[in-house]
């Protein structure tokens, strides 16, 4: 049976890599006695893969992890699993999903971000209220091949600051069709990364509409927007 | 203000690397109150995290400490470089990794004495953590910094720094002596260690001084008091099935150097070969039973969740019913898709039956040591296999789907000749061959490995010393050009630390200010290339009056006393003298589990029901 579990890495865990992470969680799952689905081959490894990754030293409230196992799966195990899983991993929600629904990692477009700011309100809002007005933002990025320029402005779907909680809020582009991650962000917007920073949001897209891999209408290979539950247009 | 667990959290930990390392707080980690606390041990390991977490001792204390409710036990390992600049920085002392508890509040630090080229660092985590290097400027308040481990043979290097050492099995006699300081929490600390000096197993260095003859030379160590004994007998558990192996093992987040669960089938080897200090240190032969060892692989699979599980011991093919063992673990295993390793197996105990079931899961490259490339020269050093063991292992190997296999010798064996270097190749190429013969497809990965020998303490070759410098490099050069176009990807280690090694192993009491002397020149992780600096290790010595290749190539005389004498392994010097001789005459000695050599374990083991093996006393 293949199923998403929606999960929380919390402080204790922040430091933890996307592959400890993943070693973390298959471990936890042979610890819950669950039989996963392993690929054929030289070196089997389990079926399991995530979302989207997270930095390094970063929380989440919107993790989600796509995994196949060899048998039917309830509650009970659930709860089992979150039984033997450290303090700072949260499962807050899971769901059956049909096997012929493309790999979570490939559905998955954008991700709200939230980070408390220690700079003043006013000044930050103002350099947020430049980059916008810009079409092109230039960043440069170290890839195997070199540095490479690349233009972030179409990733920024929306910037703003929440002035009642001091709080930054941002929707940005992520997964295969291109992103940007708030480090990248934070570096324009001269603004101090804090270890409060937290990703809240990973959402999927179908037709410019955006929602939540939980809230998604999932029927075959189908992946539909449910308009009864939280969504954003693009 | 902040206390040492907030700033080192909230401040310290988000600039540096590798975070995940001194988090403390890993699955099956366990932090308890100090306040609470009778007996407080910080268990320190003098390497960087991701090889101290592979360490298997380190783990049976841990856990076997922390069974007690009363005791607790944590975690220390030398800090990477950015993280030790910031506790000299900020004067942070170097902590525990579970509470964050400087080392100085601790009862007891024990260190692990694994390499010779980790004693810089325990004097540059002693100084991290603000006490006193010297054992005599050491006050009441000051914890007692114990050794133990291999390096605990030859303790002398380390006499300054060290208050006790714990030589032998520690299952038994640690928590022996833990208890004897609980109760005796009060007492000056003289008297603790007078104490502690009474103990099987626990040796005091400060209450032993070196004699000296008329001509000022070097006659053993003796007490400087009469109610301590003058030898120290090492600590052996008898009963190796009932003693404490711990089952929920920490597990770490990142990928350290052995990531897996470790499974001790027994202790002891009966093999004899006379270059191996473990094969004697840890005599007698105590095999667990196949029942409890098959309830602990479980219990261990489910409580830590791991992937893989080694099979471990000094020779694992040597357990009494290894095929049978084998086939019931791979079984259970391989339904949790937990697949088994056998990392050190003998070339005349692997069978494709073995190696099928070790396979099931996930196939890794297979490892044999044949030590020596002729026949003349295993002779010597008592390694009692064959060519035609070697071929024949690697053939079932091929043919049962393996392409890699490693193997493992060593330069500069006592009485070694280029023939015997070239052997090695020749014997490799052979290897190479067989692939082709069992049918493989392809070109097989066969790595030859040499590292240089090192003799060590309690072993036939402790009286040996090592050869020059100049003569490693010319039998390594020898060995680099036999390998050419063998297809066969030559290994090779650093002539330099094995003369720091050898150095070190039979050395005595004189090269203690040696140690802190390098580390204070900033000697430290010396096992890793990038640290590792022979110039700083040469001042150290010479501004001692010492150099380092003379002490590696000191040839010791049979009559003269040795710095390690005072010390019974449970092996008589005279079983390791008639073994040497044998091997100078080139003359095999049999297995031990076969017939009693009288090797002299018998007069150590108390318990007659325990001998096992051990049948009779020393037969000279």
């Amino acid at each position: 049976m293949r199923i998403w579990i929606e999960f929380a890495k919390q402080q204790p865990l922040r430091y933890l890599s996307h592959l400890d992470l993943m070693r973390l969680w298959q471990r936890a799952i042979r610890r819950a006695g669950l039989p996963v689905v392993y690929s054929l081959g030289f070196n089997p490894h389990p079926k399991m893969s995530f979302a989207s990754a997270l930095p390094v030293g970063v929380i989440s409230d919107a993790e989600y992890l796509d995994i196949q196992f060899a048998k039917d799966i309830s509650e009970q195990d659930l709860i089992t699993l979150q039984n033997v899983l450290p303090i700072g991993l949260l499962i807050s929600g899971w769901r059956i999903v049909p096997e012929s629904v493309p790999a979570l990692m490939a559905l998955v477009r954008a991700v709200t971000w939230v980070m408390p700011l220690d700079e003043p309100i006013v000044t930050v809002q103002a350099t947020i209220e430049q980059l916008l007005a810009t079409t092109e933002l230039l960043v440069e990025r170290k890839g195997k091949k070199g540095i490479k320029t690349v233009n972030i402005r179409p990733f920024i779907y929306k910037l703003q600051v929440e002035e009642e909680t001091a709080r930054l809020l941002m929707l940005l582009a992520s997964g295969g069709e291109g992103g940007t991650k708030p480090r990248e962000l934070l570096e324009l917007l001269q603004v101090h990364p804090d270890s409060n920073l937290r990703r809240t949001e990973t959402l999927l897209e179908v037709n410019a509409v955006l929602q939540s891999p939980m809230a998604v209408l999932l029927k075959e290979k189908e992946v539909s927007i449910n308009a009864k539950e939280n969504h954003y247009q693009l | 203000m902040k206390n040492y667990q907030q700033h080192f959290w909230e401040d310290i930990l988000p600039r540096v690397q590798k975070a995940t390392r001194y988090l403390g707080n890993e699955l099956n980690a366990v932090a308890k109150d100090h306040t609470r606390a009778t007996m407080k041990v910080a268990l320190a390991f003098p390497d960087l995290y991701e090889i101290g977490m592979s360490h298997l001792g380190l783990k049976i204390l841990y856990h076997m400490i922390n069974e007690n409710q009363q005791w607790l036990a944590e975690r220390v390992f030398m800090p990477g470089d950015d993280l030790e600049e910031i506790l000299l920085e900020e004067a942070f002392p170097l902590c525990s990794l579970e509470t964050v508890t400087p080392l100085a509040s601790f009862d007891v630090v024990g260190f692990t004495l694994q390499y010779e080229l980790s004693y810089a660092t325990i004097v540059h985590m002693l100084t991290l953590a603000g006490i006193p290097i010297n054992v005599a400027k050491r006050g009441e308040t000051d914890p007692l910094i114990a050794g133990g481990g291999p390096g605990a043979f030859n303790p002398e290097p380390l006499v300054d720094f060290f208050d006790f050492f714990l030589i032998g099995d520690a299952e038994e006699a640690l928590p022996e002596a833990l208890m004897l300081l609980e109760q005796n929490a009060d007492l000056p600390r003289v008297q603790k260690l007078t104490l502690l000096a009474n103990v099987d197993g626990v040796y005091v260095p400060s209450l032993y001084k070196e004699k000296m003859g008329d001509n000022n030379e070097y006659l053993g160590l003796v007490p400087i008091t009469a109610d301590v004994p003058p030898t120290v007998k090492r600590a052996v558990v008898t009963n190796l099935d009932q003693a404490y192996y711990p089952t929920e093992f920490v597990v770490p987040y990142g990928g350290i150097v052995h990531d897996r669960l470790v499974l001790e089938l027994f202790r002891g080897c009966t093999r004899g070969c006379r270059f191996c200090q473990a094969g004697i240190i840890y005599r007698p032969l105590r095999e667990r039973k196949l029942s409890t060892l098959t309830e602990l692989a479980r219990k261990m699979v489910r409580a830590t969740g791991y992937e893989e599980m080694a099979l471990s011991s000094l020779s694992t093919g040597d357990y009494s019913d290894i095929e049978q063992l084998v086939r019931e673990l791979g079984t259970d295993l391989a339904e949790e898709g937990v697949s088994l390793s056998l990392p050190s197996l003998r070339l005349d105990s692997f069978s494709s039956g073995l190696a099928e079931q070790v396979q099931r899961v996930r196939k890794s490259g297979l490892t044999f040591a044949p030590e020596a490339g002729t026949q003349r020269l295993r002779d010597v050093i008592n390694k009692n296999i064959t060519e035609e063991d070697l071929l024949h292992a690697v053939r079932d190997a091929f043919a049962a789907g393996w392409t890699s296999v490693k193997l493992y010798f060593m330069l500069g064996l006592p009485t070694e000749t280029d023939e015997d270097i070239l052997g090695i190749a020749s014997l490799a190429r052979k290897v190479v061959s067989a692939y082709k013969q069992a049918g493989g497809r392809g070109k097989p990965r066969i790595t030859a490995s040499a590292s240089v020998f090192v003799p060590k303490a309690h072993t036939p070759f402790q009286w040996v010393g090592q050869i020059s410098e100049e003569e490693i490099v010319r039998r390594q050069s020898l060995l680099r050009q036999a390998f050419r176009n063998s297809g066969v990807q030559f290994q090779w280690h650093g002539a330099q630390t094995s003369l720091l090694e050898a150095a070190i192993a039979r050395g005595g009491r004189e090269l203690a200010p040696v140690i802190v002397r390098a580390a204070e020149l900033g000697c430290k992780l010396d096992g890793w290339d990038e640290y590792f600096s022979y110039s700083l290790w040469q001042q150290a010595f010479d501004e001692h009056g010492l150099d380092i290749e003379t002490c590696a190539q000191r040839q010791y005389d049979e009559e003269e006393f040795l710095p390690w004498d005072h010390l019974d392994a449970g092996v008589s010097k005279r079983y390791l003298l008639r073994e040497y001789k044998c091997a100078l005459r080139g003359d095999v000695t049999e297995d031990c589990r076969d017939s009693c050599l009288g090797c002299g374990m018998a007069l150590l083991l108390k318990d007659e029901a325990q001998k096992g093996v051990c049948t009779s006393a020393d037969m000279d």
